[in-house]
């Protein structure tokens, strides 16, 4: 940027900050907006916020690279209004047409500024834009801008009939809409005529924020004071309206060509001109539109963002809600299939405990009984898939996908996933979101493979883990050595109760009494009951180990929400509601840092006007 | 007055509105444009309808931009304070009318000013109360100067930021014959005060131009050069221009002075140069009859333009119907799912069919019969209790568990085409898209699970369907029957899958179960490829073969009939809850081109086209 003048350089020498104004934390707010508004270019809300802030932020840029320079101070207003007039007579003399012979007379926009003013910053060719000099002081330190009229270029373009008029040829309001972005004060002149005009408050509306404003009524020699009913009407269209200035132009032009003293009403704001946008003024104008124009982007932003505040906090609470319809299906399908693999469940606990259990008769009568039972064939198996599988001890299949087969087994068909997706589709659409943030109610291929792929791993690592402490609970209940002791003992006394019958009858009875040996009738009574013994044995240590299993089941499935299982199947809408929702809440946040920011600023003009709320539709 | 010029529209211009009238909520839908907007349909409805047929009154209306002194200029027209001047902008929100005496007792006002409720004047603060909408206050003149015939108004203004204020001006425009149009230096070239007069100029009323707030006489030069933008802005050749001086304390007290400009309306006759000019007089003795002739003539133009008139509306109606057409074209065409419905249980047929043999049957095969019976029962016992069969409750609830999933995943099926249709036809998203977002889709699948839940595996309808069709199959072929009787087949099993969507009225086949079912106009199952064919025979029963001509398309039919209700409940759920009446919608749309009272509006804009060539 080119700097400004040397005239007003000793103006600018004097400026310095502006109380309450914190140029750290006005930087650092214009970051977080940046990063804010460009943080989800996939969400089309987002998008929306993100195509007004790149509006925004070339002034906000400017307004903190050109602190020092003049302030450019627009005259807008309807045609007719007497704005050349008023220029001609702040600039001291005709610098640019005026006057009643045709309506309207400004056509191109002309720049008055000072002698030594360097404007070659201001893209004079693109706005179509003469540049006049002048030595009056009421323009040493400020750039003057004539603008076109909004009022009589047609919003209709040329007639639909095909026949040429005059107003054809008139493009005022686009050359208006050029030259006001390179504005950074309005001086908006009415008359008692079109103080109450729709298009120059549409307009006003689009420029007004971040650029604080003069409002003068000219014509005041013939028209009546009607500066009560605007002061009304401007408030109605959300403008601060600290003063309204009143004078007539004619009267002030010729006054001033005539080196008179100029009349009240221009002299009135002439000096507020001097001591609001002049020196250390210019400073705080500039910086307080910053803040203004930082404090209404993120306005606007939070009330483009209101109608999908609702969505997304109902697209959030919808996942949730089908996160548990699918957890509860796959906890209702686990929870079957464990329950009904009782003889698996009993194979796995004991397998394992049996090999451990050695050293007594009893550890023996175990082994024999299970190396029995391994022959018997597996009639009634956990059957495949993964429960199966990691019932009967063997690891949870590879990686490599999956696909709805592999979970139709955990109670998760492809019709019941999809039935969520769409649910959540349709809550998607609500707060505008779509593809790439959030997926289709069906799964592509590829999309089924990593998904149903990781929700397979998770459940297998899940179950694996489950199932282990479940079984190392129940072995736990067999390691104590009292209750293996007593079960040694009470099969060992029955063992040693049939060697000492046996050795009774044979050295007492054969030996000492001469009573005939009862043979191996004996024995094979014994044996029968022995195993008998035994067997009754086995099956209270295995009662005691099965009791309590289905509990210990339930305990497992009521745990399963916490492994967020079902998660990938859902995880783009899951990540969708939690960035819109996180877009929606950093929006609330630097909105009330703004408006925070520009509740700290002293207000120490009195004489400029801003506008205050959201501009009117 | 030549009133017979016009009066014999009356019939032709009545019949048209009243087809027009018809069709105006129709366009809305259709994304027709909006003809309230349109300049024909403030001519048709504004002025010709209310005055074609009625007492020929001259309108004369004051308008013009904001402040710029339209209050002052009426109530000096009419001689009496009727609308109060005040020096705020934009406060006249309701046009005021000045009656001759006698008038308001032989004239429907409200008919005369469309869009307005009249209500007497109590005082010139009437026009300023913002507390009412669209009022029109009439007052008779108390003078007793005002001609019999001339209604003279005060309106609204027409650049102000009440845009209410604008529309009401515009519906006194559209009835006016004459109006006078208040310009001021400031406003002259605006482009709302230029569109509006255009539009006036357009429909042939008369102009009569008064500069207001004139700084006279220095300005008077001026008066060429503004009165020659004004006329090429609006392509207007005013009756007269005048020009009022601007004075402050003059118009402070409610008064105005006018001033003819002879040398720029051509006429140069009346009151001297500088000479104040009475526009009251001058107006009351122009030629009515020949200023409302043209007025009617001119709005009549207006309706009839080739370009911008009714035909040239109805032609974009027409085409946003043909528009709508192929929209329900492309949902008639996409938005249909094929239900794959799980393998149908042998008995929802086979029991039906047995209980219609039963008195068909002689004792031997029915105790020959009982004994397979017994005996496979015992078989499935056995089979049941070492886990290799499940029993028929389980069995059943499988299936319909299986069944629901089906159905399940055809409405997502089905959302998924419904929502890719409106991406590809913007008018499927204007009519669905709400549907589709808004709704919840949770309770979507609720209902479909409830009606799902609710039918029976058969139902009487079914039952009432075999019956009849087995009836009807013994009647046309009876040895076919007799070999069933003798030789006993359980062994056909059908894989039905049927096919739901949006069909166009008459192009879809309605099975005969879903037609006795009723209620469903627009949705329908096509029912198609239930391929039915030979199971091994567990019982052991005699078999019979399938592919003897006949029997096949029997068992077809009856599969066919059963998936049909299955499917239905998805119609249901889909045409009761997911589309709601947005398919009805879609029809009306569609054939609005088809509507007579398009047919009839073409052939009223002919005849009366015709007609105004003869007057």
């Amino acid at each position: 940027m080119t700097e400004a003048s040397t005239g007003s350089a000793a103006a600018m020498s004097a400026g310095g900050g502006v109380s309450g104004f914190d140029d750290a934390a006005f930087d650092a707010l214009g970051a977080d907006l940046a990063a804010w508004s460009g943080s989800l270019p996939e969400w089309a809300a987002a998008r929306r916020v993100r195509t007004a802030w790149e509006q925004v932020e070339p002034r906000l840029d400017r307004a903190r690279r050109e602190l020092s320079r003049v302030l450019v101070v627009g005259v807008i207003g309807g045609t007719g209004t007497g704005k050349s007039t008023l220029v001609n007579a702040l600039a001291g003399g005709v610098v640019t047409a005026a006057g009643d012979v045709a309506r309207p007379t400004t056509t191109n926009p002309v720049v008055v500024a000072a002698t030594d003013v360097d404007c070659s910053w201001l893209p004079l060719d693109r706005l179509q834009a003469r540049v006049v000099r002048s030595d009056s002081p009421a323009v040493a330190n400020i750039v003057l801008v004539d603008c076109p009229d909004p009022d009589t270029q047609s919003d209709h373009g040329p007639a639909a009939d095909g026949t040429a008029r005059p107003s054809d040829a008139n493009h005022n309001r686009d050359l208006l809409e050029a030259v006001v972005p390179a504005c950074d004060v309005l001086l908006l002149v009415a008359t008692a005529q079109k103080y109450r005009s729709w298009i120059v408050a549409r307009e006003l509306a689009a420029f007004a924020p971040g650029r604080p404003l003069f409002f003068v009524q000219t014509h005041a020699a013939r028209d009546p004071d009607i500066r009560a009913d605007w002061h009304r009407e401007l408030e109605g269209q959300g403008f601060d309206v600290p003063r309204i200035f009143r004078l007539d132009g004619v009267e002030a032009a010729r006054r001033s060509a005539a080196g008179l003293e100029p009349e009240a009403g221009f002299r009135e704001l002439v000096t507020a001109i001097d001591e609001e946008l002049v020196g250390r003024a210019a400073r705080r104008v500039r910086r307080t539109g910053a803040v203004d124009l930082a404090d209404w982007f993120t306005r606007e932003a939070v009330r483009e963002l209101e109608p999908v505040r609702t969505p997304v906090a109902d697209l959030a609470a919808g996942v949730g809600r089908e996160r548990d319809r699918l957890e509860k299906l796959l906890a209702t399908a686990v929870e079957g299939r464990l329950r009904a693999s009782r003889s698996a469940w009993q194979r796995l606990i004991t397998d394992e405990l049996v090999d451990r259990w050695h050293g007594g008769p009893f550890a023996m009568f175990l082994h024999v009984v299970a190396g029995i039972a391994s022959f018997w064939p597996r009639l009634r198996s956990a059957g495949g898939g993964l429960i199966g599988r990691l019932l009967a001890g063997q690891s949870p299949p590879a990686g490599g996908g999956g696909t709805w087969q592999t979970v139709e087994e955990l109670g998760l068909g492809e019709a019941d996933v999809e039935q969520s997706r769409s649910i959540l589709a349709g809550l998607a659409a609500r707060a505008r979101l779509g593809e790439p943030l959030v997926g289709r109610a069906r799964l592509d291929e590829a999309a089924v493979r990593t998904s149903v792929g990781t929700l397979l791993e998770r459940t297998a690592a899940w179950l694996a883990a489950g199932i282990d402490a479940i079984v190392a609970g129940r072995r736990s209940r067999l390691e104590s050595p009292v209750l293996r002791g007593v079960c040694e003992i009470l099969f060992t006394g029955l063992l040693v109760a049939v060697l000492v019958r046996a050795g009774w009858n044979f050295f007492y009875g054969r030996l000492w009494s001469g009573r005939p040996v009862e043979g191996l009738a004996f024995l094979e009574e014994a044996l029968v009951w022995v195993i008998l013994f035994g067997l009754a044995l086995r099956w209270l240590v295995f009662a005691r180990l099965r009791m309590g299993l289905e509990g210990d089941i339930a305990a497992l499935v009521a745990r399963l929400p916490r492994a967020k299982l079902v998660d990938p199947l859902l995880a783009d809408f899951s990540r969708a509601a939690d960035l819109t929702g996180r877009f929606v809440a950093r929006g609330d946040e630097l909105a009330s840092a703004a408006a925070s920011m520009r509740a700290g600023l002293a207000d120490g003009a009195t004489g400029l006007g801003r506008l205050r709320g959201p501009s009117p539709s | 007055m030549q009133s017979t010029t016009y009066a014999g529209w009356a019939g032709d211009i009545g019949a048209l509105c009243r087809a027009l009238a018809t069709l105006e909520p129709l366009a809305a839908s259709l994304g027709a444009a909006d003809p309230a907007a349109t300049e024909w349909h403030g001519q048709l409805f504004g002025k010709l309808a209310g005055q074609v047929a009625r007492e020929p009154v001259l309108v004369a209306a004051v308008c013009g931009g904001t402040n710029t002194g339209k209050s002052l200029i009426a109530n000096s027209l009419v001689g009496v304070p009727m609308s109060r001047s005040v020096p705020e902008a934009a406060r006249t929100v309701h046009p005021v009318a000045s009656l001759p005496r006698g008038l308001a007792a032989r004239i429907d006002l409200g008919g005369l000013f469309p869009g307005f409720t009249p209500v007497a004047w109590t005082s010139d603060a009437d026009a300023l109360d913002a507390a009412h909408a669209d009022r029109l206050v009439w007052r008779e003149d108390p003078t007793g100067r005002q001609p019999e015939r001339l209604i003279l108004l005060d309106t609204p203004d027409i650049d102000g930021t009440l845009r209410e204020n604008w529309h009401r001006a515009e519906l006194v425009r559209n009835a006016a014959d004459v109006l006078i149009a208040v310009l001021t230096q400031q406003k002259y070239n605006d482009a709302a005060v230029r569109d509006f007069f255009r539009a006036a100029v357009q429909a042939r009323k008369g102009i009569i131009v008064v500069f207001n707030m004139v700084d006279w006489p220095r300005q008077r030069e001026r008066l060429a050069g503004w009165l020659a933008t004004f006329k090429a802005e609006t392509a207007s050749a005013p009756l007269a221009v005048y020009a009022c001086p601007h004075d402050f304390a003059k118009a402070e007290a409610g008064r105005i002075d006018f001033y003819a400009v002879p040398e720029l309306s051509g006429t140069a006759a009346g009151a001297a140069p500088d000479a104040p000019a009475d526009l009251a007089a001058a107006l009351a003795g122009s030629d009515f009859d020949r200023l409302k002739r043209e007025a009617m003539r001119g709005a009549l133009e207006v309706v009839l333009d080739e370009r911008a008139g009714a035909g040239s509306w109805l032609d974009g109606f027409e085409d946003r119907a043909r528009g709508w057409q192929a929209a329900r074209q492309v949902l008639a065409d996409d938005a249909r799912v094929r239900v794959e419905l799980p393998t149908a249980p042998r008995e929802v047929v086979w029991n039906e069919i047995w209980a219609w043999l039963e008195p068909r049957r002689s004792a031997l095969d029915l105790t020959v019969s009982k004994a397979y019976r017994v005996a496979g029962s015992g078989v499935m016992w056995a089979a049941r209790a070492i886990g290799l069969a499940r029993s028929a409750t389980h069995e059943r609830e499988d299936f319909s568990a299986r069944e629901f999933r089906v159905l399940s995943q055809a409405l997502t099926d089905f959302i998924a085409r419904l929502e890719d249709a409106c991406r590809r036809d913007e008018r499927l998203a204007g009519i669905l898209a709400q549907r589709l977002v808004q709704a919840d889709r949770s309770a979507w699948y609720a209902d479909l699970e409830r009606r799902h839940a609710a039918l029976p595996i058969v139902s009487d309808d079914f039952r009432a369907f075999v019956r009849g069709e087995l009836d009807r199959f013994a009647k046309e072929s009876p040895e076919m029957v007799r070999w069933i009787v003798h030789g006993l087949n359980v062994g056909a099993v059908a894989r039905p899958a049927i096919t739901v969507g949006l069909g166009l009225a008459g192009a879809a086949v309605v099975p005969a179960a879903a037609a006795t079912a009723g209620g469903l106009t627009t949705l329908v199952h096509q029912v198609g490829d239930v391929v039915v064919g030979t199971a091994a025979t567990l019982m052991g029963e005699g078999a019979l073969g399938l592919t003897m001509a006949g029997l096949k398309p029997l068992l077809e039919r009856l599969f066919a009939g059963w998936s049909a209700e299955r499917g239905r409940v998805l119609a249901e759920t889909l045409h009761d809850v997911v589309l709601g009446d947005a398919v009805e919608e879609l029809d009306r749309l569609a054939t609005a081109a088809a509507r007579p009272e398009v047919a009839e509006a073409r052939r009223l804009l002919f005849e009366l086209k015709r007609e105004f060539s003869r007057s």
